[in-house]
């Protein structure tokens, strides 16, 4: 056994975050850490990583007591934490990432640029990576960055690696090159903490599953023959209906209509209509031209060439305020950047887009806001301890709910949600499909774009693929499957050719 | 109900300082706080106040105007020579501040349409408004208005000064729209991130033009003051006023990197600095110990402040 918690706890005022977690992670396992959002996985990992300090237990490593609360005990014991976000310096190139900080010197003072490159080389060469010398981090892709990260990780002798949501931003090759790198530093010994809510990439990679809800652990498994309905009931204590198929209702009038944009280099002649209460489901692969559509349709992206209807009436190109006045919503992707203003309250983000209507005679209505910032709390099951909180204080779960409930506020004509449902636990999720469906079934247009084949086929009437800039095909409900869309999304093999980096 | 609860630490912390000052100078030289001293002291205060008011929404947003003491060179100038060209005083005093306006707007389109930096393009306009200035005055002061002009910066109603009621309207109507007003919440939402007010539908650029022009304004309403004050309209007029200004909204608790602050704590925080500068002079008559006093009192509030709102997080 590598590492146990004993009776592990921690509490901030009245909330218990964790209570009385008593987990072994062995060496060389790939030990899954599995709950919804607010489930106290955030706070195990910081527990582990000495970021916080227990109010109640002990760690121990190595059959050694770990010093709590200190990030340099960690450190020094072998445990190193990959988060989502990485703390990386963008501006450096791979190389100095790795070694910043403990630079190999000669003389004492001169960095040792030739080991430095060595050493560099031979640790990402255990991942099956090459080193990008040169190029500063910003510029290379988010799984090269994280390879970047976990080398930095092994570099100094690391006995427990912790990932946290890996491949939320990752293509599905990219996992590919992860999953191979996880495999090898298991091989070698290492014992890998994966923290993430895609159950099928659990059930394909981890030997032991560990399920917390409600800060509280309620069991650890093994992954052999479990399923993800297993897991999913384990992690929410009920059954989830995740994909139920509502009946596709008859769709109304065209509402959105979108002729021949194109937007060099990221799409090409993209033309397709939405009509009132479908769901069209946007899918391919990450870097296909998704989002920049949607971007372009909301006016947030002039387009060089096309048109965006709406009702019938050509949109001003480039014009937010435009699109947002014919009734366009577009729930962005990047939810901590452009969807919500985080250190804002949810009151006010909840009232943001509809902030001059609830206005008279130019002068903000309190009690209008405090409405209407109250009913989408409601509306959307908002868990927040009141409308004054700043948004960045909520779970990832609840801070999508205020970023879709700020513009059904503004009761929108055509919503685009961009993957709405990343980085997002099964029990929110579950509530955004119920919430999509029923907006749809009120008549609400719907664009989803998404990257989880499960979730389009589960949500739209229709499927449009891309690849690479242009619309590939499209797939009625009954004939969608996985391995259609994929095939659909999957760059020719021709075109690829001498392109892979 | 926890401490970290309360907004306005800072602001409470800045008046007691303010409160210090004051029953330490009562002890020192009781004239130094008679109605009468304040009153003739207070007419050094008001251009600063007037800037200070559109810098603090300038700086929720997370921009800058270092152009605005330039800006009130120019307006002062553009007043005088339209008086000279035989303007009626006050017709020349709307050309001014036009001119003010003109500045303002030349500002915020750099920053909204072009958008450049707004710390780039007013350290360029800092030097552009004063070299046109310069250039359309020939250097030469402009003076001999009329009284019923000086009166403006004279002039008092009731025994408060005019110039002074004409800042206190300007500064509560600023602080009801910042609280009150959809733009006012807007300048907040684009000082944390502009990007995600773009993508919620706010007038980002227009409210961007609509506050840079309306600081050139202010610019132009204090250059009024000023000549009407001093009977005399010059191209080196308020040389170094931008950082008075911004050291004042600073001090008032306003991040610098927008998001937050306060028209009182600005208001405030114009205060301290008034009163500590003016008792310095007042007391000592070493005008050189005014920019060190200023130093440390910004230091000390924004010390104090971060000992009472150390974050809880």
């Amino acid at each position: 056994m590598l590492l146990e918690t004993r009776d592990l706890g921690k509490s901030y005022g009245t909330v218990r975050a964790l209570i009385g977690v008593s987990v072994s992670i062995l060496a060389g396992e790939v030990h899954a850490l599995i709950g919804e959002n607010g489930a106290g996985k955030s706070t195990f990992i910081n527990l582990l990583a000495g970021v916080v300090h227990p109010s109640s237990g002990s760690i121990s490593i190595g059959g050694e007591v770990l010093e709590p609360g200190s990030v340099r005990a960690s450190e020094a014991a072998g445990i190193a934490v990959i988060h989502q976000e990485s703390t990386a310096f963008q501006h450096l190139d791979a190389l100095d990432n790795l070694f910043v900080g403990r630079e190999p010197r000669r003389w004492g003072c001169v960095l040792d640029r030739p080991r430095m490159r060595a050493e560099g080389r031979r640790l990402l060469a255990g991942l099956g990576e090459t080193l990008q010398e040169g190029r500063p981090l910003a510029e290379l892709s988010v799984a090269q960055r994280q390879m970047v990260a976990i080398a930095r990780a092994l570099s100094v002798r690391c006995r427990l690696l912790v990932l946290d949501e890996p491949t939320a931003s990752l293509s599905a090759r990219e996992c590919g090159a992860l999953f191979a790198a996880i495999r090898r530093l298991t091989a070698a010994g290492v014992a890998v903490l994966y923290v993430s809510h895609r159950l099928e990439e659990i059930l394909a990679l981890a030997d032991r599953v560990t399920v917390l809800r409600d800060g509280s652990h309620v069991e650890t498994r093994a992954a052999a023959g479990l399923s993800k309905d297993d897991l999913i009931r384990s992690m929410v204590g009920r059954e989830v209906q995740e994909h139920g198929h509502g009946a596709p209702s008859a769709p109304g009038a065209v509402r959105l209509a979108v002729r021949s944009l194109s937007r060099s280099p990221c799409f090409h002649e993209i033309s397709f209509e939405l009509r009132a209460g479908e769901i069209i489901g946007l899918a391919g692969l990450v870097g296909a031209g998704r989002s920049e559509v949607a971007a372009a349709v909301f006016g947030a992206d002039r387009p060089d060439a096309g048109s965006v209807l709406v009702d019938g009436r050509a949109l001003p190109p480039g014009d937010v305020r435009a699109a947002i006045a014919a009734g366009v919503a577009l729930v962005p992707e990047d939810r901590q950047h452009l969807g919500l203003v985080l250190p804002m309250t949810v009151g006010e983000n909840l009232v943001l887009a509809v902030l001059a209507s609830l206005a008279r005679g130019g002068v903000r209505r309190m009690s209008a806001e405090a409405a209407v910032a109250a009913e989408q709390m409601k509306a959307m099951a908002i868990k927040a301890d009141s409308p004054a909180v700043p948004v960045r204080t909520l779970s990832g779960g609840n801070q999508q709910k205020v970023a879709i409930g700020k513009w059904l506020a503004a009761h929108p004509r055509v919503l685009i949600l961009d993957e709405p449902t990343r980085g997002i636990d099964v029990g929110a999720r579950a509530e955004i499909y119920r919430l999509i469906r029923s907006l749809a079934a009120g008549g609400l247009a719907t664009l989803v774009i998404s990257s989880d084949l499960q979730e389009v086929l589960g949500l739209s009437h229709r499927i449009l693929v891309m690849r690479e800039g242009r619309i590939s095909g499209e797939l009625s409900r009954q004939d969608a499957t996985q391995e259609r869309i994929l095939a659909l999304a999957m760059p020719q093999e021709a075109a690829v050719a001498g392109v892979s980096p | 109900m926890k401490l970290g609860a309360y907004r306005y630490w800072h602001e409470t912390v800045l008046a007691a300082l303010i409160a210090a000052l004051m029953i330490g100078a009562a002890v020192v030289d009781p004239r130094f706080v008679s109605w009468k001293t304040q009153i003739a002291l207070s007419s050094h205060v008001w251009e600063l106040a007037l800037l200070a008011v559109p810098m603090t929404a300038i700086i929720i947003t997370a921009g800058i105007d270092l152009s605005v003491g330039s800006a009130m060179a120019l307006s002062a100038v553009v007043l005088g020579l339209a008086y000279q060209a035989g303007a009626n005083a006050w017709l020349a005093a709307a050309c001014g501040i036009v001119a003010g306006a003109l500045c303002g707007t030349f500002n915020g389109l750099a920053v909204a349409w072009l958008r450049v930096h707004p710390l780039i393009v007013t350290l360029a306009t800092l030097a552009a408004f004063r070299g046109v200035a310069e250039g359309i005055s020939l250097g030469r002061p402009i003076s001999g208005f009329p009284a019923s002009f000086t009166v403006l910066g004279l002039g008092t109603i009731a025994g408060v000064p005019i110039a002074g009621v004409i800042v206190a309207l300007i500064a509560t109507a600023a602080g009801l729209a910042l609280a009150r007003t959809p733009s006012g919440l807007s300048l907040y939402a684009i000082g944390h991130n502009p990007a995600a007010s773009r993508f919620s539908g706010l007038p980002v650029a227009r409210l961007t033009v609509a506050l840079y022009a309306l600081s050139g304004t202010c610019a132009g309403l204090a250059a009024a003051i000023y000549v009407a004050r001093r009977n005399t309209a010059k191209a080196d007029l308020g040389t170094g006023l931008e950082l008075d200004v911004i050291t004042a909204v600073v001090l008032g608790g306003t991040s610098i990197f927008g998001g937050s602050g306060r028209i009182i704590g600005t208001v405030l925080g114009v205060l301290a600095i008034h009163e500590t500068r003016e008792f310095v002079g007042w007391h000592w008559e070493h005008e050189e110990l005014n920019a060190i006093v200023v130093g440390v009192l910004l230091i000390a509030a924004v010390l104090l402040n971060r000992l009472f709102t150390r974050p809880t997080r």
